[in-house]
């Protein structure tokens, strides 16, 4: 389908394809690699010790503490991710449909909250949810009882989750709806198809692709969150981010931290691949083929 | 009638881009909506396939009120002038898609589609995607499509915009024979008067929104009804003057020094502004010094081009008025820079008021 990789022998060619590799060297490649490195070595009393061994993995996959930490946050990610998802669909859609001229200006609002840091956020919503917050300030004033199960639970983490990336999947769903001919709905009615089964031939596959975009940049960064379970998530919310900051941080055991680091990559690469192995790129419209 | 629009209007935020359109269609019909872009024939279909509802008026398919009614529960078909093939299905799933919506058992499914296939040369693209397709084999599969479902009636939103010449033609021939062979109305929209011609049994006249007139086409040809049909439809030779004397049977307008008889005086007084219009086709040749009709007009032949069977002949009067005459190619005609009369009968002559009152609302 794709065919080899021709690559042309203009010199053009070389200078559009060349700067975005050395960046992608630089930035990405360089890094991981001395992550990997870092992942085979030991840490002791701060200082990094260069032998060769696999046992950070071996802590990792025994200890544990990081495979509860792993799974809830796999469960946490998922349910995040669902939810920004369900959420974002009707209103990208709502923006779409009925935002007329006020489209762009919709759109653009989905960015405001990136204009603020993700810890002012994420402080503000520990404001709203904590034992003397807004919430259960109101409720307790009123004399009633205040809500625990929003008081440094999971739930409370799965709050400011959604609320951190919501905006990321509305906006992509948006620019996934704004690619997409509405009129197809139009075709789809002409030829039979109520709105609810027009919406599940139609728009659903060729917005797929879009919705799985929105999902993994939802889904990617909930794995390795680490500030949202700080200050929301309570005792029992660490999150297997925030288990792998701290390996960086107050324990000083890095090269730890590294494989918990690896692990979580290639877990992240293992989900991508197992979601595009499951969906036929041609199934959602993808027109990058060209024509072959 | 098998189809009824009684008074539809459609109106977009400030402009009526359908304006109190009555129309009648029997169940065997060819219906052509002829007219320039803009002039609201898109809007039209939609109304009728209930993509839009009218602002004013009723839509009625065979007997039925379908104003209120929901696209999906019509019964009709609509081939759009931007294909819309769903992109991410096959040849055969995109012809598949309106008999699956009516849950049709899958052989009949089968045989239906390799029918719409083989009428449509379609066969071996079965398996390919829209996007691997030619622009006129596209609109192919968009007419399978319209045609799979035998629908109550099928809408045709310029369907051989994209084709060349060639196979233009012969789909005209297919899609008359279609229709034919379904007994179903197929109601055809194009800007193009060859088109319309070559295959409608009537055509309506769409301009600014309004259905200037809707007739058999030959009716249509010959007699348009109103100044727009007579420049839109066939070509023709136009005139613009005054009415200097008319009675009951003739008229004679003065136009810029010209002076043209027409028979029939189109309800005009003299010194009102008409419109005159005479076709190229009626326009005879004749040698230098020939008097005879009641028009006649010496000119110089300032251009002659092949249209084939015919030829055009620009012609240039000694005023510097351009005319052209179509003439069949049948041994020698004129030659460039020859002195000939122009002349034409009267009743060639269409007549029609500059300003008529359509009461449009744009
Ligand atoms: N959704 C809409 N909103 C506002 N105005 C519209 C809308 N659709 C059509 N119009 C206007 O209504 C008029 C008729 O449009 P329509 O598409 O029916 O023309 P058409 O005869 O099909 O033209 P063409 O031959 O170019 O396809 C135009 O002036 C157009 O601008
Ligand atoms: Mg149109």
């Amino acid at each position: 389908m794709i065919g080899g990789l021709r690559i042309s022998r203009d010199p053009r060619a070389w200078i559009f394809l060349g700067v975005p590799s050395v960046f992608l060297v630089l930035l990405f490649v360089l890094p991981l690699v001395s992550m990997i490195v870092l992942s085979f070595w030991r840490t002791e009393n701060y200082h990094i010790i260069q032998d060769w061994n696999v046992d950070n993995y071996y802590v990792i996959a025994t200890a544990g503490a990081y495979v509860t930490f792993l799974i809830r946050s796999l469960v946490m990610a998922v349910i995040v991710s669902a939810l920004c998802v369900a959420i974002a669909w009707p209103v990208a859609y709502g923006v779409i449909v009925y935002g007329g001229r006020y489209k762009l200006l919709l759109s653009l609002g989905f960015a405001i909250p990136f204009l603020t840091g993700e810890v002012l956020r994420v402080i503000a919503l520990q404001g709203l949810l904590g034992p003397l917050g807004l919430f259960n300030g109101v409720l307790m004033a009123l004399g009633a009882a205040p809500l625990r199960f929003i008081m440094y639970t999971n739930f409370a983490s799965a709050i400011g989750l959604v609320y951190l990336y919501l905006p990321i999947v509305v906006t992509v769903i948006y620019l996934s709806l704004l690619n997409f001919d509405m009129r197809l709905i139009d075709a789809a009615r002409i030829f039979g198809a109520g709105p609810f089964r027009g919406f599940i031939e139609v728009t659903w596959p060729l917005n797929l692709f879009g919705t799985l975009i929105g999902f993994a940049l939802c889904f990617v960064p909930c794995l390795s969150a680490t500030l949202v379970p700080r200050f929301l998530g309570g005792p029992s919310g660490t999150l297997y981010g925030m288990a792998l900051a701290q390996q960086f941080g107050e324990s000083g055991t890095w090269a730890l931290g590294a494989a918990m680091g690896v692990v979580l990559f290639l877990l992240s690469i293992a989900g991508v691949l197992l979601v595009f192995r499951f969906v036929d790129l041609r199934r959602s419209g993808f027109t990058g083929f060209g024509r072959s | 009638m098998y189809i009824s629009l009684q008074g539809i209007s459609k109106q977009y935020a400030s402009v009526w881009a359908i304006d109190r359109v009555n129309m009648a269609i029997a169940k065997q019909e060819f219906v052509s909506l002829l007219g320039p872009s803009g002039s609201g024939k898109t809007t039209l279909l939609r109304v009728i396939a209930g993509l839009e509802k009218p602002t004013e008026g009723r839509v009625l398919i065979d007997g039925q009120d379908v104003t209120e009614l929901p696209p999906h529960k019509r019964g009709v078909a609509m081939v759009f002038q931007e294909f819309l093939l769903f992109p991410h299905r096959t040849v055969r799933e995109n012809l598949a898609f309106p008999l699956r919506m009516m849950k049709m058992p899958k052989a009949e499914m089968d045989e239906r589609i390799d029918w719409a296939l083989g009428i449509l040369s379609l066969q071996g693209l079965d398996g390919r995607y829209p996007n691997q397709l030619s622009g006129g084999q596209q609109q192919r599969v968009a007419l399978g499509r319209g045609l799979v479902g035998r629908p109550k009636v099928l809408l045709l939103d310029e369907p051989l915009a994209n084709l060349d010449r060639e196979l233009r033609q012969e789909m005209e021939v297919e899609i008359r024979r279609y229709q034919m062979k379904l007994g179903i109305p197929f109601i055809y929209v194009t800007h193009n008067q060859e088109e319309a011609l070559s295959m409608s049994d009537r055509i309506a006249v769409v301009n600014k929104g309004h259905v200037e007139d809707f007739a058999e086409r030959t009716t249509l040809y010959d007699k348009p009804k109103t100044a727009f049909i007579a420049q839109f439809v066939g070509r023709s030779n136009k005139f613009e003057g005054k009415v200097t004397a008319a009675d009951g049977g003739s008229c004679t307008i003065d136009a810029g020094g010209l002076s043209l008889t027409a028979s029939g005086n189109g309800g005009l007084k003299p010194g009102d502004a008409a419109f005159a219009f005479v076709k190229n086709e009626k326009v005879a040749l004749a040698p230098e010094g020939f008097v005879g009709e009641d028009n006649s007009l010496p000119c110089t032949v300032r251009d002659v081009i092949l249209r084939g069977a015919y030829a055009e002949y620009l012609l240039e009067t000694s005023d510097g008025l351009g005319l052209v005459a179509s003439r069949p190619r049948s041994g020698e005609g004129p030659s460039i820079g020859h002195a000939v009369v122009a002349h034409w009968a009267s009743g060639d002559v269409d007549l029609y008021p500059v300003k008529p009152d359509l009461g449009l609302r744009r």
